[in-house]
């Protein structure tokens, strides 16, 4: 019976086999393959000219510091709303489905949402003024295509908090009535309980949700497209200028800011392969 | 315990649901903005400017709405169709390189979907899949796959194979057990695996940029420009329908599911 199974894969296989060459193509692009310009010498030109080149270099700074920011900023945001979720009863319900609902809108309008709001003729900056804050609409701090990122940084955190939330509230709250209600029975308080049991038994699921979170915004393009700097441009934005360029001699640049985004998420592939495995290994132990 | 606590958790609770629930608020009204300048904190008139361009027919909102909805569809339905199959082989089967597959099924959650992109779009230009609807669908359902399979591997394992062998032993046909045994009690499975693709098919900006090269036109397509002109009043209309249509087509697959499941739950993102 080995037919059926494979059977059942192959359209999945197939995709995958894309997904595979997609990456493979681009990788040996960025290598200096090109037989169709008459490049055929495999080079490390390309990434070595990255490293050298400030623009290129800075784009990947940009991409990084945005994407830690705001990544470590949702876990903590979206563990700290889980945690007073699981303690105050709401684990279920009405008010989750509320929360949920940014994982349905789309970067596009997410970023919409920053301007309407973070803009310097934003709201907030309207509701300054009035309290008398600030005096005029430069006095409020450019948030929005500026180097500090932080328009970016809060429209990732909005969209992602829920999905942490939805990670992890499920898992934590069973762990809490199961193991956390016995150690409350024995003495220790709500808060003591939290940190000492609940927490650390929900670590896996918190560093999935990181990880997930982490390669995505690492990744994508839209956000720090509409609402980033244009100096320093994050990388996937670098990547798509050089892959359009009308010279096509550009586009080993793009291959090889992809293979550095290629090798980043690589390693929390690894990292996201490594913690499953820790979970079956703890799984079969207990 | 004591109730302050309890109160203060219930403020933090609560006003983070605003600061969801708020935005979309805020998008609400801007799209019936005539004038709201700075530093007014309400808006100074009121115009049905966006709405005009969005119904009024000088522009192709509606078509492309429908459309997009449509390809969508298409994606989540095929999304369903094979997260289920794989699911079936990785939760029943023992096979060489099955820890292989399984690893690489999650692969594309965490590959940034740009990485792959341009190598598939060199790719698809050759194949002649590039700027066609066929090509961005395919890319559309590599990205949303992974989270079908999840779901589906976790729903398939929960409900196990008995009840089909059951059936199977009391002489139903396979066309029978499947319509009468397992379909049924995947439904929350396939409910939620399809809203995912759909809303991950639906917001997909750059791979549709790319990969359909302007021909393909979704409707998050042509709500960028917009923005990017600082049409705020426009920009909300689309993003107001954006946000509306997709949660219309999420109660559309509940309410189809019901019809054919008795379960009275709601599946929204179950």
């Amino acid at each position: 019976m080995i037919k059926k199974p494979f059977l059942l894969l192959l359209p999945v296989i197939v995709l995958s086999l894309l997904f595979v060459i997609g990456i493979l193509n681009g990788l040996i692009q960025s290598f200096g393959i090109m037989p169709s310009l008459g490049l055929t010498v495999p080079t490390l030109k390309y990434y070595s000219e990255i490293f050298s080149r400030p623009d290129l270099l800075s784009a990947i700074g940009m991409s990084l510091y945005i994407t830690l920011l705001s990544s470590i900023g949702a876990v903590v945001l979206g563990v700290f709303i889980c945690a007073l979720l699981v303690m105050s009863g709401k684990a279920k319900g009405r008010t989750l489905q509320l929360i949920k609902i940014p994982i349905a809108i789309p970067h596009t309008v997410v970023a919409l949402f920053v301007i309407l709001i973070f803009a310097q003729s934003g709201l907030l900056a309207r509701v300054f003024y009035h309290l008398d804050i600030i005096a005029s609409q430069d006095a409020f701090p450019a948030l929005l295509y500026a180097r500090n990122g932080l328009g970016i940084i809060l429209a990732y955190i909005w969209k992602e908090v829920p999905f942490v939330v939805f990670f992890v509230v499920s898992i934590m709250a069973n762990i809490n009535t199961s193991l956390g209600e016995a150690a409350q029975n024995l003495g220790a308080s709500r808060w003591r309980t939290f940190i000492d049991i609940t927490l650390p038994l929900c670590m896996p699921s918190i560093k999935n949700a990181f990880l997930i979170i982490f390669a995505f915004s690492l990744g994508a393009y839209e956000l720090p497209f509409l609402l980033g700097s244009t100096v320093p441009r994050a990388l996937p934005v670098q990547a798509y200028i050089e892959y359009t360029h009308p010279d096509l001699l550009h586009r080993p640049y793009a291959m090889a800011l992809n293979g550095i985004l290629f090798i980043i998420s690589f390693i929390i592939a690894f990292l996201y392969y490594r913690l499953l495995q820790h979970n079956v290994v703890k799984v079969n132990k207990s | 315990m004591n109730n302050r606590k309890y109160v203060l958790s219930k403020v933090i609770i609560y006003s983070f649901v605003i600061s969801i629930l708020l935005p979309l608020a805020i998008v609400a009204l801007w799209s019936f903005v005539g004038r709201w300048s700075w530093p007014h904190l309400l808006p100074e008139t009121i115009s049905l400017r966006g709405m005009e361009e969005l119904f009024g027919g000088y522009s192709s909102a509606l078509k492309t709405l429908g459309s997009s909805v449509l390809l969508s569809i298409t994606v989540a339905v095929f999304a369903v169709i094979i997260g289920t199959m794989t699911a079936r082989a990785l939760v029943f089967y023992d096979f060489p390189g099955k820890s292989i597959i399984q690893f690489g099924t999650i692969l594309p959650i965490i590959i940034p979907s740009i990485v792959f992109a341009m190598g598939t779009h060199v790719l698809f230009i050759k194949m002649g899949l590039a700027d066609s609807v066929p090509g961005v669908i395919i890319v559309h359902l590599i990205c949303a796959l992974p989270y079908s399979i999840k779901i589906m591997t976790d729903i398939t394992a929960a409900f196990g194979q008995r009840l089909e062998e059951q059936a199977a032993v009391l002489g139903a046909a396979p066309s029978q057990i499947m319509t009468a045994v397992t379909l049924p009690a995947l439904t929350p499975g396939l409910v939620s695996s399809a809203c995912m693709a759909y809303i991950i098919s639906y917001s997909q900006y750059f791979l549709t940029l790319l990969i359909g090269g302007g021909n393909v036109k979704t409707f998050s397509l042509i709500m960028v420009p917009y923005l990017q002109n600082g049409d705020r009043t426009i920009a909300s209309a689309y993003s107001m329908i954006y946000v509306i249509s997709t949660l219309l087509v999420f109660v559309i697959f509940e309410l189809a599911v019901k019809r054919f499941s008795n379960d009275e739950s709601g599946y929204f993102f179950a």
